[in-house]
């Protein structure tokens, strides 16, 4: 034996024992139980083997995935100045474009404007500044929005606990957020999506709510008494029938179509909830709002709606008739939580003024605590402080507002309305009312993170259960495993010892694709493990090659030495140009393809690259370490 | 063991059977796309949202429909997915609500169908339609730039007149089991593409076999016609493109078997693929090159048949 080949087999040997070494925190955390895996978790060093495992892909283990995208429109409009009607009709206008259009919004917007003959500096920019400068800082803008979103998003996430998150941009607009392992996708979509815009507002006086309510009341009744006499005599036949079937109650079940009337199109922009309403019959016919509404509270600020009214409520007050009963500088916005009183749940609503007080901004720390005061005992609560310029603006305004209602808005929500008792100094408050420690503490951390800089919008979502990942690992390894047995034993059938030998390189060449998986943090998904079994089909290939070729060189008459060293110098140049063109293939899936896919491009590559190592280098080894000894006259092949 | 002696089959000079079976099978996918008005594309692809639940018992497909149908989304498509309480619900992208909004409320409708049977979201998946439109986009750029690459490739390495033949091969074996997905009304979405490229390079794979064999010849064989080496070439490569076809459809196979549902459509792409592949580099890759030269000059016009490499 020469030297050089000496030198093979240490490397080769060496290469083994690498392998195994990386591959070994796999095959423990593969085989571990679920109960030493707590108690791991627990003393902090199962981290340390997940680190260094084969990390898994999201289809794989379970997971979100979403892709978010800065809501432009969004953006642009809080950038603006000196809004107006126009202004929101060229707005509206864009963003239906939008939808379905391929351009984007900055072109569909500057079209807009040019169309109507306004020009861009009316809004934004300088009164000087060109067209072309705007827009550029509107993209700018933009551009630095989507930056401080992923910090922001970052940091709530980080904080939130979820392990191993991978957040980034994609391109310039999109943000890719991958959480393996979340076991509640809604929670983690909220906090994610919350723009943690906090406000403080000071409600209307209960005198305006009511006076507003009635006015609705009565247009809506104005508008049922314009109907004509048969459709109501239909509808309370309907009633009728209704009625007999849920005698103990006095409260009729009807459909939103009826509130409507039929002449009504449903708006399409607002949601299609629930469809049946719990009212009042009698009420209902001459207060078709008021018997929407139940006031359990009687406090005279707010207003209680059933759960089940919720959305047709929410669909009146949004009808542009009838927002012209609510006073200009006012808005209604709903209560953050629904509460139960009596087996019936409820959700409030309010009439507050437009212009918040005081915003987040001021905002240094918020934590979770547990309520104290009888009101709140046991519940959890978010206390916050502002600072002193914040502080300052927040006494100021306490002061001067004594014994009016105030509340604090999160998001469009009310998080929270209490009567100002006193005038407050020090720039504490608190959040009372939520139901559970993680929403809590959900609460907190966007709160101390801040504000998105712009809206942000979920445009795409997967999530994965952990069953079904499960399912597909088994499923995936059993294939793998079938697969491997049939071609292994194949190759022994078809090529005797020979393909023993090529069996030995598939075996490595697996090994080796686990081990480079492991050892560099690829990630292995679904298609991953497609494109491993297909490596296993694929692998034999170049043995295949050259096997034939030492079978049609030992026919002329050579030696086996002879044929055997021909047979792998002709068939490398084949094996070279079918593998990098398979090898290009792959490479492009990986720089066009999305996250599974590229899991089957990188094994699919490693497993090429991999297998022309073990198919030419190990195999030929193994031939001339049995033919150096004694000179075969046959070769099993 | 070894299937094939000295096999000396003549491939060539029946081509044109190929041909007509292959041109047949185009067309015929041609037309159902036609006929379908495009290929059945998946939610990458065409967007909205899709939902994989699992019920504890039995449920049936109406009781879901109805459910489906009074949230307003009476056009959802329901099928069986894996397991017969296994359903896959998908919906169209609602207009005016966002991605995720529609996830909630199939959600939501999946808990009013069933008030005492426990059930499990297996996965969702949401995609809005311009990200859909984007992906599409940027599959077929994908598409053009691979088989850009191995033009490229093959011109370097053999000739430009092979590399022809090879992309023909490649377009012939992609188009085909784009029409029998079509057929088959099968769904196509990136996990298929991801396999119609797999297939692209794994035909490819084949050809270049072949070529290469071809290459060789040209410089032994000085005195034989194109046609005849060929043949020859072909024959002479029959072993390793049948033994290196099985494994692979083995394998592959056994991926359609056992491979789950995820994964089946991905594999049903790469058998056909596999089949097709493996006949495309025997009937159409080499035939086009012969076609080629037979017009323009016969072998002598080769410049690998005359200078050595």
């Amino acid at each position: 034996m020469r030297g050089k080949d000496v030198a093979k087999t240490v490397i080769i040997v060496f290469l083994v024992l690498w392998a195994f070494y990386a591959l070994w925190p796999t095959y423990k955390f593969w085989t571990i139980d679920p109960e030493q895996k707590k108690t791991m978790e627990a003393e902090g060093t199962l981290y340390e083997l997940t680190n260094k495992a084969i990390k898994m892909g999201l289809d794989l283990q379970g997971g979100m995935y979403l892709v978010l995208e800065v809501d432009l429109p969004a953006l642009v409009d809080q950038l603006a100045r000196n809004k107006d009607d126009q202004f929101e009709e060229i707005i509206e206008a864009s963003k239906e474009e939008l939808n379905v259009s391929t351009e984007n919004f900055m072109t569909i917007l500057r079209r807009n404007f040019s169309e109507r003959n306004i020009p861009l500096n009316r809004y934004w920019g300088e009164r000087g500044d060109s067209e072309r400068k705007i827009v550029n800082d509107l993209e700018d803008e933009a551009g630095s929005a989507m930056t401080r979103s992923l910090q922001k998003l970052r940091n709530r996430i980080d904080r939130f606990g979820v392990s191993e998150p991978n957040i980034s941009p994609l391109g310039s607009r999109r943000i890719l957020i991958a959480l393996p392992g979340i076991s509640d996708p809604e929670q983690a979509k909220e906090l994610i999506q919350s723009t943690a815009l906090l406000e403080f507002r000071m409600l209307k006086d209960p005198e305006v709510f009511t006076d507003v309510i009635e006015k609705i009341d009565n247009a809506l009744a104005q508008e049922r008494g314009a109907r004509t006499p048969e459709e109501t005599e239909a509808a309370e036949a309907d009633t009728a029938a209704q009625e007999s079937e849920q005698k103990p109650s006095q409260d009729k079940v009807i459909s939103v179509s009826e509130l409507f009337g039929e002449e009504e199109p449903t708006p399409v922009e607002t949601e299609e909830g629930d469809t049946s309403l719990v009212v009042d019959e009698q009420m209902f016919e001459e207060n078709p709002f008021l018997a929407l509404l139940r006031d359990t509270r009687r406090y005279g600020h707010n207003v209680s709606v059933p759960i089940e009214n919720v959305t047709a409520v929410d669909r009146i007050i949004q009808r542009e008739d009838i927002q012209r009963h609510v006073p200009s500088d006012a808005e209604f916005l709903w209560g953050s939580e629904p509460f139960t009183i009596a087996d019936r749940t409820y959700r409030e609503l309010f009439l507050l003024k437009k212009e918040a007080e005081l915003t987040g901004q001021y905002l240094t720390d918020a934590r979770v605590t547990i309520g104290s005061d009888v009101q709140s005992a046991g519940q959890p609560e978010v206390h916050f402080s502002l600072n002193r310029q914040g502080a300052r603006v927040f006494s100021r305004v306490t002061g001067a507002n004594i014994g009016k209602l105030m509340a604090i808005v999160l998001d469009n929500r009310v998080v929270e309305d209490a009567v100002i008792q006193t005038k407050i100094p020090d720039g504490r408050s608190r959040i009372t009312g939520i139901t559970d420690m993680d929403k809590a503490k959900m609460v907190s951390i966007v709160l101390e993170v801040g504000a998105l800089p712009a809206p942000v919008e979920i445009i795409q979502e997967r999530t994965i259960g952990p069953s079904l990942g499960q399912d597909s690992i088994t499923r995936g390894r059993y294939s793998a495993l079938i697969g491997m047995c049939i071609v292994v034993v194949f190759m022994i059938i078809y090529y005797r010892m020979s393909g023993m030998i090529a069996d030995v390189a598939l075996l490595l060449n697996l090994i080796f694709v686990m081990a480079i998986l492991a050892q560099f943090r690829f990630t292995l998904t679904l298609p991953g493990v497609a494109g491993i079994v297909l490596t296993i089909g694929m692998a034999v290939d170049a043995n295949v090659l050259v096997f034939e070729r030492i079978r049609e060189e030992l026919k002329t008459g050579k030696t086996v030495r002879a044929s055997i060293d021909a047979g792998y110098s002709r068939a490398f140049r084949t094996i070279l140009d079918a593998n990098v063109t398979t090898l290009l293939t792959a490479l492009v899936l990986y720089q066009f393809g999305t996250g599974p896919i590229r899991g089957f491009a990188v094994t699919l590559s490693i497993g090429i690259v991999v297998s022309m190592f073990t198919a030419l280098v190990v195999t030929r080894l193994i031939f001339t370490h049995i033919t150096a000894r004694r000179t075969l006259t046959r070769l099993s092949i | 063991m070894q299937f094939f002696q000295t096999p000396n089959i003549d491939f060539i000079s029946r081509r044109r059977y190929a041909y007509f079976l292959s041109v047949g099978l185009f067309l015929l996918g041609i037309v159902t796309l036609i006929v379908r008005g495009g290929p059945n594309y998946g939610i990458d692809f065409k967007g909205g949202t899709s939902v994989v639940v699992r019920f504890e018992k039995e449920i049936s497909t109406t009781q879901l429909r109805d459910a489906l149908a009074s949230m307003g989304m009476g056009t959802s498509e329901i099928q069986t997915f894996g397991t017969r309480n296994e359903y896959l619900i998908y919906v169209e992208q609602q207009r005016g609500a966002s991605a995720t909004e529609t996830a909630r409320r199939v959600e939501e409708a999946i808990s009013q169908s069933v008030s005492d049977i426990a059930y499990e979201i297996r996965s969702i998946d949401t995609i809005g339609p311009k990200i859909g439109e984007e992906l599409r986009k940027a599959t077929i750029l994908a598409v053009f730039i691979a088989l850009l690459l191995i033009l490229i490739y093959i011109g370097w390495r053999f000739e430009l007149v092979f590399a022809v033949g090879a992309i023909a091969a490649l377009f012939h074996d992609v188009l085909i089991t784009l029409g029998i997905f079509g057929l088959l009304n099968y769904e196509i979405s990136l996990k298929e593409i991801a396999a119609f490229l797999t297939i692209v390079g794994y035909s490819l794979n084949d050809t270049i076999v072949v070529y290469d064999r071809i290459r060789e010849n040209l410089k032994v064989l000085r005195s034989e016609d194109l046609m005849t080496i060929m043949n020859k070439s072909i024959n002479q490569c029959l072993s390793r493109t049948v033994v290196t076809s099985l494994t692979t459809f083995v394998v592959v196979f056994i991926l359609y078997l056992f491979g789950g549902k995820v994964i089946k459509g991905f594999a049903f792409a790469m058998l056909v693929g596999v089949i097709v592949g493996t006949y495309s580099s025997v009937f159409v890759a080499s035939p086009i090159v012969l076609e080629w030269q037979m017009r323009h000059g016969g072998k002598r016009e080769l410049k690998m048949a005359r200078k050595k490499r």
